[in-house]
């Protein structure tokens, strides 16, 4: 990907790669893919759809970008269409199996400081994750873009298409079940 | 400010949504109640762990790559697994378009002229020759030569004519919707002879063939490993495989589209292909369904007798009648759910793919997922508001 392209704008690259510039799309694909991809795991419930998807979710983005209005933002109306590829694909089955698998294990650095801290850490992590696989679609996508992505809970009423009303419900159940899971906090 | 009010806004303090009056207010009272500082500390805590198992380096450094990939092959022409084809699709219509609709010529021809046939009328009027119901409006295709036995009753001609004028018949071809789930399976789809000659007898096998020995065989054997995974397993890390290694064979929906047409005993072609082969003999459908019950009825009515197949395969007939959109929109997601059922999830996931881009939004689509949701795996879980 070019230096240009990185410092573009995701709607100016969105128009380019509708012109059919596939640097473009591409600088888009790295830019976004993680996002996706916990989107993606977060309707899904577990990695393997969640790759499915993940990928469906940019094939559709290419196949959708000449109906693209630039003028309007561009990563709602991506997340929308992550979301449904999750969806459609956990619909492979699996819907709610918590498939936390040993390829689930995250290889991203720990900011953990010591050996046992990192173990602590890991270990709650861990836990956090079966018990987010566990929880449906719904209240598992707020959770994960509240929590993960930081969104506010208009961006997520948008991502979702629900009331900014109901993501704070959804929000506070999620996190009542949760606690629950994790042993029902401190 | 009490401990309940505390908590009823303690998500949205914490997530810095609350109105600075509603924030100052909360603060007041959490420096004076450790319980609910607990809470709080408790949300910061699993925000903190909360997280997305991250599929590592390996996987992302070939992300790209299969992105790419597959959205050159979908520039380049029509994609492995395509959803949703862009060009064609009218031509591979009429391959089935053309002879319903002879079919259906054939059906109004002999009851105009050849007098009630007891087996073509009674299924005319219970609307169940499929080929009638694929009769698209205003489309006159050339008639194909008609088998003998109605040959001696009009003549090929005539039949073009009289369909052209008269043919009240829904449309498919008009309906992408309908159209892309009919071009799935070709099954309900009849020609002219099957439909002149055994409509009454695929109708009953429907209804009362007992098909589970069969079908379990067939779908075990669509399922079989080994077959090629047409979605994006390619390139996937092999612990993603294993764990998807449930679905694996389901995904191949080249392969289930060439299955439906040459080797499932139970598809509705077969059927009436080869009514002897495997179907026991044929009994009432009143036993299954009243008389006059359409092939969405059927459709409901052997889905509820676990029937999935047969089921499916009304359904379609069903679908390829003249609905309205809700009824086609709640049809479509039926279908979905009979092959869900059957475990043929890249034929679901076509069919869900095409409500959601004709009804954007879907209510029953929505509810279907939420049932899964709910019902399918966790039978505790708080029914989801909306």
């Amino acid at each position: 990907m070019s230096a240009d392209l990185d410092e573009e704008k995701d709607e100016r690259l969105a128009a380019l790669a509708a012109g059919g510039d596939r640097g473009a799309f591409e600088a888009l694909v790295t830019r976004h893919r993680q996002a996706v991809y916990r989107l993606c795991w977060s309707a899904a419930g577990n990695s393997a759809d969640a790759d499915d998807a993940a990928q469906e979710t940019f094939v559709r983005v290419y196949r959708s970008l000449p109906s693209y209005d630039p003028a309007r933002p561009f990563g709602p109306w991506l997340r929308k269409i992550a979301w449904n590829c999750g969806l459609t694909v956990r619909r492979g089955g699996n819907a709610g199996v918590p498939r936390v698998a040993e390829g689930d294990a995250p290889e991203a650095v720990d900011p953990a400081p010591g050996p046992e801290e990192a173990a602590a850490g890991n270990e709650e992590r861990r836990r956090m994750e079966d018990a987010l696989a566990a929880l449906p679609a719904e209240l598992r996508m707020v959770m994960v873009l509240r929590a993960v992505e930081g969104l506010s809970y208009a961006e997520i009423a948008q991502a979702a298409g629900i009331p900014a009303g109901t993501v704070m419900s959804r929000l506070s159940r999620a996190r009542t079940r949760l606690l629950t899971a994790l042993g029902g906090g401190s | 400010m009490d401990c309940r009010e505390t908590q009823a806004l303690l998500n949205a303090f914490h997530d810095g949504e609350l109105p600075a009056a509603e924030r100052a207010r909360v603060e007041g009272h959490l420096r004076g109640c450790p319980e609910c500082g607990a809470l709080l500390a408790d949300l910061a805590r699993m925000d903190q762990a909360a997280g997305v198992p991250d599929p590592g380096p390996a996987y992302w450094d070939r992300f790209n790559a299969r992105v790419m990939d597959r959205v050159g092959r979908e520039a380049d022409g029509p994609g492995v697994r395509v959803l949703r084809p862009k060009g064609g699709w009218m031509r591979e219509q009429l391959r089935y378009l053309v002879p319903a609709a002879a079919a259906a010529a054939l059906v109004v021809v002999i009851v105009h002229y050849g007098g009630m046939t007891p087996g073509v009328s009674t299924t005319a009027r219970d609307g169940l020759v499929p080929g009638q119901a694929e009769m698209p409006r205003g489309l006159s295709p050339r008639p194909p030569a008609a088998p003998p036995a109605a040959s001696e009753r009009a003549a090929p001609d005539s039949a073009g004519e009289r369909m052209a004028k008269a043919e009240p018949a829904p449309l498919v071809a008009k309906k992408p919707g309908g159209a892309a789930v009919a071009r799935r399976l070709p099954s309900p789809v009849l020609t002219e002879e099957r439909a002149a000659a055994v409509p009454r007898e695929e109708r009953d096998r429907l209804a009362d063939r007992s098909p589970p020995e069969g079908n379990k065989e067939a779908s075990r054997e669509r399922a079989a490993p080994g077959s090629p995974p047409v979605t994006a397993a390619d390139g996937m890390p092999p612990e993603m495989q294993a764990e998807r290694k449930g679905t694996a064979g389901a995904t191949a929906m080249k392969r289930e589209q060439q299955a439906a047409g040459t080797a499932k005993p139970a598809s509705g072609t077969r059927m009436a292909k080869e009514p002897s082969a495997e179907a026991p003999p044929a009994v009432s459908l009143a036993s299954a369904a009243p008389r006059s019950a359409s092939p969405c009825d059927l459709a409901r009515t052997l889905a509820e007798r676990e029937r999935i197949r047969d089921a499916e395969t009304a359904q379609r007939a069903c679908l390829a009648g003249d609905l309205d959109a809700p009824s086609r929109e709640k049809g479509l997601v039926f279908l979905a759910e009979l092959l869900d059922r059957q475990e043929r999830f890249s034929e679901a996931d076509a069919v869900i793919a095409e409500v959601e881009k004709q009804y954007p939004q879907s209510r029953p689509l929505d509810l279907y997922r939420q049932q899964r949701l709910t019902v399918q795996k966790e039978p505790k879980a708080v029914p989801v508001t909306r």
